[in-house]
């Protein structure tokens, strides 16, 4: 499968998505003007690889700043996905990273996490810079 | 020259207002003052989690006017041509931080609007949470451009009841307006 590359704006994140090292990245801010539209190719991308994996290792990398409501939607979505991949047997990990500061950021990755069943989601909490 | 720009100027400097848009918003709009915004509240000392608030509710304002303004400046919805309409005032009472939104509606959508606000106002913070939770599960509508917990995300992050006024304006147009307190 190709790579997805989408760079950042001021409004949507930097996505990196490897199918290469098993590896999906988001990291930025996301509050574009419509979530649903701007992450349905992101969304189309990801049910593609995660239909053709057999039990490889993926690790799922996010670092967002903010998001706005209608991002947390797709997040979610996104989430659930991973979540359904990991029931049939895939070995997919979540790592929710965020400031020790950004509060929010750590109260919004718990209430992902409390949704989740199957997929593993650490929340990784950072110092500094 | 009949407006006192001055004057004006004055007077929302006395009511301690920070911000004040009054005009077309488009997503540039949201990013531009969002910017400025996060480092007004820095400059405020306003600290991290109250800042993070304040821009998330101006995001979800702003983004309700760009979604939801009964006027507009262009036709074609599909290109970025499309403004909406509305205002937006920023401010200080006491210790707390407030977002002040308005803009026109039609008025067959006010009642849904009405219900949907009372239906969330005097829930407490864990039945926010219960609701917000179900919400982000369920299929957006078909004429929600968003995902519909803006209201929901806005009471959750509101330290008072969300203030609302509907202000009919004529046979056509409400005047919503819409108050979070942080």
């Amino acid at each position: 499968m190709e790579k997805l590359i989408i760079e950042k704006t001021k409004s949507s994140p930097y996505i990196f998505f490897n199918p290469e090292e098993r590896l999906l990245k988001i990291y930025g801010e996301s509050f574009p003007e419509n979530a649903a539209k701007f992450y349905a190719p992101v969304l189309d991308w990801v049910k593609d690889y995660l239909e053709q994996l057999d039990g490889q290792e993926v690790n799922v990398e996010m670092e967002i700043i903010y998001f706005n409501s209608s991002t947390s939607k797709v997040f979610m979505n996104f989430f659930q996905m991973l979540d359904d991949a990991a029931a049939e047997g895939n070995k997919i990990t979540i790592n929710w990273r965020c400031h020790e500061e950004n509060e929010a950021a750590i109260e919004c990755g718990e209430e992902f996490m409390e949704d989740l069943e199957n997929v593993p989601f650490n929340i990784m909490v950072f110092k500094g810079e | 020259m009949s407006f006192d720009l001055l004057n004006f100027y004055e007077e929302i400097k006395k009511d301690g207002i920070m911000f004040c848009y009054s005009g077309p918003i488009s997503q540039s709009t949201v990013e531009g003052i969002g910017e400025t915004l996060r480092i007004n509240m820095k400059l405020e000392d306003a600290g991290i989690t109250t800042a993070n608030t304040v821009f998330s509710i101006f995001v979800e304002q702003m983004h309700n006017i760009l979604n939801y303004s009964a006027e507009r400046i262009g036709q074609d919805s599909e290109s970025r041509q499309q403004l909406s309409l509305g205002v937006l005032v920023i401010g200080r009472e006491e210790k707390d931080f407030y977002v002040f939104c308005g803009n026109r509606l039609l008025n067959e959508d006010v009642p849904k609007l009405r219900e949907r606000i009372e239906s969330i106002r005097f829930l407490d913070k864990d039945e926010l949470k219960a609701i917000y939770k179900q919400k982000r599960r369920e299929s957006s509508d078909s004429d929600s451009k968003g995902a519909g917990l803006g209201l929901i995300e806005m009471a959750r992050k509101a330290e008072k009841p969300i203030e609302y006024e509907f202000r009919p304006l004529n046979e056509i147009y409400t005047f919503f307006s819409i108050k979070v307190v942080v």
